[in-house]
């Protein structure tokens, strides 16, 4: 529409001249019939043309633009350090333990902080900022109205002081005035919602996490989430219920705040007597009831279609009552079919469908459920054309955060490729993390670090080592801190693109992610530099390598570590023709009380003789003897036969061989 | 390779990989297993199969919707053609007769191939390709449909190769009698009835009566306990191409698994194909038709209402589920401007100056407006009072509101002093 009239405008400008010259001839002969006409056209062009480009007077952004746009210039630094520790260089995770323990202490001193401020506003009064900053000046966390009303009531809700508000409640009860409906719905909220308890104030002090015991911390995160269901269950009778009941009149929001009250806090089969309760008095559900009443279905029928009928049931009603659902809705409707058996996939796949339809865009939750449905075990996953076309329809578009659940897809989702051994939809997966801020529905460290272990796993698993090792430095150490099990698939994955002279920079980084105290890691990684020979200098690098793994055993003794991690070291130095510390590693075997192998002591002999060290070899046989191996008498027959021996060292051995050897 | 079709023959049990394996190897090696199988006295069973094969290819090319159908079929047409039979109980007659014959020849067939081979064992492979019928079952159904329709659209030449192959086996199995060169003129009728279905028709022939021959001679060898010949035989065969089995790519096929949990597609480049096919309908298909879908009326959205506990309770959540750990220094920075602890950007030095900002530069200026009330024209206390404004037009420090009051305090001020004043001849009115 616009672009003609600029056009025309355009060309007017460009043939200005030509025109005003026209014009101007026009303006002395006034008497031609055109001319006005041709004026008129010409203004009208020009009308047009300003009124295409409208220039805003000014443009405003919001605060945050200028720092959005130079955050987006500054991209991930694989080889830096979270930025939350980049304060203080001590402070530098180098392992999943250590960045559990330095987040939380962050936190936990960021809330102490806090607590002191707010319990002791007396002593933070001087507002230094100009302009006020709200925030940084203590908030009220005591009461201050003493007196009985309404507004201590308010203030007390507000407060979320649950016993403090049911007390002024009964107290403005016996003096007989009444409660206006909006303060007795936030009461009834903040009752249900705390199942009728106090909640742990944020900064308080919580005893209770204390007592937590060692073992319990590390699946904390866990603990923690299920406990907050967990730890309150809806008493029969609470002071909600007693509240409720003495109500003059209820309406769709006081049922509301019981429903949901009930169903976080586990009491299904009432929230469901509720429910009918609140139908039998004539009054529409809201949205909150179906979707409370909808995550409780599962808990109160046994049987697949019983669950999947009451969830249809509840659905037809909503569409009776004229309740428009929204996402929660069908997320928990899809959450519900995750415990509804062999029913889910098909329908998991309609309620999908209904979504779109009702033009409502799923969430990840969404899709994390119905992947759940679909891919309920690892042996089910070979046919992962469903969480193909899924990530298909993911595919470049950024997510925000709407369901709490949100944050297990992608994790799923990689399981399901891992499961399935699917390396390019893994890669599409990958990519759609990085679109956006879509990292931050990773979730947690804790669910960060499985989706990344799942994805290392596969990676090690089916991607050629070249590539594994740019992801390697990519992800490791600062998204990732891999498990054992992580660098195990690692060293699979060196193995088999026989790309062992890696294996010292490895050893690097399982000692920087204090790995190096796992016994079993420790033994592969000696077996795979100890299996066969290579050039010389990666033997020496393997070799100082292994004097490396030999320090880390002199200085953890309290670790058991196997014959067999000890003869590789020693085989590893006899290669790189370092005797005299293969020498020493003979004599650790003795004080680890291990036995070394006979072919060890065949290539230790066979070393000496190349040395042409005779004293080292009837030193050997005698360890040999010492060890009360019963293949001394072989060593010393080989030694009498290969050697130049004085008549000393002679008598010696030929003692050794003829005491081992076999009488028969 | 004699091994190869040994097995595919003597072990329909586990069928479904060898099957395979010989299908691959005969799109490969460029030859048709259906010769070197008549050899062995499965003649029918091939010949019949084949040509069904071959019709059903030509359909393929025909009509777009049956090309639509699975190559897969065609090769389970082709291993199993008697479970065709026994899922097309209400089909036509002959299709039936030549089930009844070819159940009844296979064991016969079987024997004489392998002498070797115990009865019990050929039992057993019976069995097992009964079983590899049960797990057919299913997929045969739709099968079926689309084999009526063939029959009822190309009744007549079908028929034909159907009684040939028949009348085929007949000769085949129990005229082993007849030993003479010529060959019936029965099975040379049969034969080329059973070529005019093929796209090349002489050649086809050709080559089934030059194949029937040399039945009849391997019958005789046979006949004489000479059954290290029929290696020789083998080997000596030439196997010609087959243009039209090349439409059964290996891709599709099916394997089967042995704890029967089903069967998966082999995943290739076709697979993927047919996975972009299949996605229009998978995510987008039937729906719950619970609400109807229309946005008729929008809810009067009790948005307006302030957000209640549960919301926070939620918003709560939503906050720790999500990573919320900034990345770098900016991202910290937006944060802090979030909680209000940061200057804003753009920086503006008026930040936290709003209500000032509403009062005119002029109200700070131009103050003596405000020296016309309660002050004399002239004078000192007029001069004074000149001077303040003017130093209070030039002070930023302090709001419009607060120069009137410092003025009005010194008009209360100098009220208070009339006494004094009026004895200094200063008067202020």
């Amino acid at each position: 529409m616009a672009a003609p009239g600029r056009h025309i405008g355009h060309s007017v400008q460009r043939n200005g001249r030509f025109l005003l010259y026209n014009l101007e001839q026009l303006l002395g002969h006034r008497g031609f019939g055109w001319t006005s006409a041709l004026r008129q056209q010409a203004a009208e062009a020009n009308k047009e043309s300003t009124e295409s480009v409208v220039i805003p007077r000014k443009k405003t952004w919001s605060r945050e633009a200028v720092l959005e746009a130079l955050a987006s210039t500054v991209s991930r630094d694989p080889t830096a350090y979270p930025y939350q520790f980049q304060d203080d260089p001590y402070l530098s995770p180098r392992t999943s333990t250590e960045f559990k323990l330095f987040s939380l202490s962050q936190e936990s001193g960021r809330s102490a902080a806090k607590y002191i401020v707010n319990n002791n506003p007396k002593l933070f009064t001087k507002d230094f900022a100009e302009p006020h900053i709200p925030c940084l000046m203590p908030e009220t966390v005591s009461l201050r109205l003493e007196e009985v009303s309404e507004e201590a009531l308010k203030e007390r809700i507000t407060l979320r002081k649950v016993t403090a508000a049911v007390d002024m409640y009964d107290q403005l009860l016996q003096a007989g005035t009444t409660v206006s409906m909006e303060t007795t719905h936030s009461l009834l909220d903040l009752i249900c919602l705390y199942s009728d308890r106090d909640p742990v104030q944020d900064g308080e002090p919580q005893t209770d996490d204390a007592e937590f015991g060692e073992e319990l911390k590390k699946r904390k995160a866990w603990v923690r989430r299920a406990s907050d269901f967990l730890k309150f269950t809806w008493k029969e009778n609470n002071n909600a219920e007693r509240i409720f009941n003495l109500l003059p009149e209820r309406d769709t929001r006081c049922y509301s705040a019981l429903i949901r009250g009930m169903v976080k806090h586990g009491a299904y089969a009432k929230a469901f007597s509720m429910y009918t309760d609140m139908l039998n008095n004539r009054l529409t559900a809201d949205v909150h009831i179906f979707n409370a009443l909808i995550s409780a279905a599962p808990d109160v029928q046994d049987k697949f279609n019983e669950r999947w009928d009451l969830v249809a049931e509840l659905l037809n009603q909503m569409n009776q009552q004229k309740v428009r659902p929204d996402l929660l809705t069908f997320n928990s409707v899809l959450k519900a079919l995750r415990r509804c058996g062999f029913l889910a996939k098909t329908q998991a796949l309609h309620t999908l469908n209904e979504m779109k339809a009702l033009g409502i865009a799923p969430s990840l939750a969404s899709y994390d459920h119905i992947l759940a449905v679909f891919y309920k075990s690892a042996s089910s996953a070979q046919n992962n054309t469903l969480l193909q076309e899924v990530i298909a329809e993911l595919e470049g578009r950024i997510f925000t955060c709407q369901d709490p659940d949100d944050v297990l897809f992608f994790s799923s989702a990689m399981r399901i490729c891992l499961d399935s051994k699917d390396l390019e939809l893994g890669y599409k997966i990958q990519s759609l993390v990085d679109v956006g801020e879509n990292w931050r529905l990773l979730g947690d460290s804790f669910q960060q670090s499985i989706y990344y272990g799942r994805f290392f796993n596969l990676l090690c698993m089916m991607e050629h080592i070249d590539v594994v090792l740019k992801w390697y430095k990519q992800i490791i150490p600062s998204l990732y801190y891999p498990n054992p099990q992580g660098m195990r698939d690692l060293l699979q994955a060196l193995d088999t693109d026989s790309r062992l002279d890696l294996l010292p920079s490895i050893w690097k980084d399982i000692k920087t992610l204090r790995h190096d105290n796992k016994p079993d890691l420790v033994e592969e990684l000696l077996s795979l530099m100890a299996r066969e020979k290579h050039s010389a200098e990666v033997q020496e690098s393997f070799a100082a390598c292994a004097l490396d793994v030999k320090s880390v055993f002199d200085l953890r003794p309290s670790i058991e570590w196997s014959a067999a991690s000890l003869s590789h070291i020693t085989t590893l130095l006899l290669r790189a023709n370092k005797t005299q510390q293969a020498w020493e590693m003979l004599q650790l075997f003795k004080s680890r009380n291990r036995v070394p192998s006979e072919g060890l002591l065949n290539n230790f002999l066979s070393v000496c003789h190349s040395d042409g060290d005779s004293q080292k070899a009837v030193q050997l046989v005698q360890l040999s003897a010492a060890f009360c191996l019963p293949t001394t008498w072989r060593l010393a027959k080989r030694a009498l036969a290969e050697f130049e021996l004085t008549e000393e060292q002679r008598a010696i051995l030929s003692e050794l061989e003829t005491a081992g050897e076999p009488s028969d | 390779m004699y091994r190869i079709i040994f097995r595919t023959l003597l072990a329909p049990r586990s069928s479904s990989v060898n099957v395979y394996d010989s299908c691959v190897l005969a799109a490969k090696c460029d030859k048709t297993v259906f010769r070197v199988t008549n050899k062995c006295g499965v003649k029918t069973f091939s010949t019949s199969s084949s040509s069904l094969c071959e019709k059903k290819n030509n359909q393929d090319q025909k009509t777009q919707a049956v090309k639509e159908g699975d190559q897969a079929e065609v090769v389970e047409l082709k291993e199993e053609p008697a479970v065709l039979k026994a899922e097309d109980g209400d089909a036509t007659e002959q299709q039936t007769d030549v089930k009844t014959e070819q159940v009844a020849s296979k064991q016969p067939a079987k024997t004489k191939n392998d002498a070797a081979k115990s009865g019990k064992e050929s039992l057993l492979n019976l069995l097992g390709a009964m079983k590899v019928e049960v797990t057919n079952k299913r997929k045969l159904k739709n099968l079926k449909a689309k084999q009526r329709y063939e029959s009822v659209t190309q009744y007549k030449p079908k028929a034909a190769p159907m009684k040939s192959t028949i009348s085929m086996y007949q000769k085949a199995t129990g005229d082993d009698s007849s030993q003479s060169e010529t060959l019936d003129p029965d099975l040379v009728a049969a034969a080329s009835s059973a070529a005019s279905t093929l796209p090349n028709r002489s050649q086809a022939e050709s080559e089934l009566l030059r194949q029937l021959r040399r039945h009849e001679a391997i019958a005789e060898a046979q006949k004489k306990g000479d059954i290290n010949n029929l290696g020789v035989i083998i080997a000596e065969m030439k196997v010609g191409k087959n243009p039209n089995r090349q439409n059964a790519w290996p891709a599709d096929q099916i394997r089967f698994d042995d704890d029967g949990r089903g069967y998966t597609h082999y995943r290739g480049i076709t697979s993927e194909l047919s996975g972009v096919r299949k996605r229009r309908n998978l995510l987008l298909g039937k729906r719950l038709n619970i609400f109807t879908s229309a946005a008729d009326e929008d809810g009067i959205e009790p948005a307006a209402a302030k957000p209640t506990l549960w919301d926070m309770d939620f918003a709560n959540q939503l906050s720790l589920s999500t990573n919320q750990m900034p990345r770098n220094g900016f991202e910290e920075m937006i944060q802090w401007t979030k909680e209000e602890k940061l200057w804003q950007y753009p920086v503006n030095n008026e930040a936290g100056l709003e209500e000032e900002a509403k009062v005119p530069f002029h109200e700070h200026i131009f103050l003596e407006k405000n020296l016309e009330e309660g002050f004399p024209r002239e004078g000192p206390v007029r001069h004074f009072m000149e001077l303040v404004v003017t130093g209070l037009s030039r002070n930023p420090y302090l709001t419009v509101q607060q120069k009137k009051e410092h003025i009005s305090w010194f008009r209360d001020y100098f009220h208070q002093k009339e006494e004094v004043l009026k004895e200094a001849d200063v008067y202020l009115e």
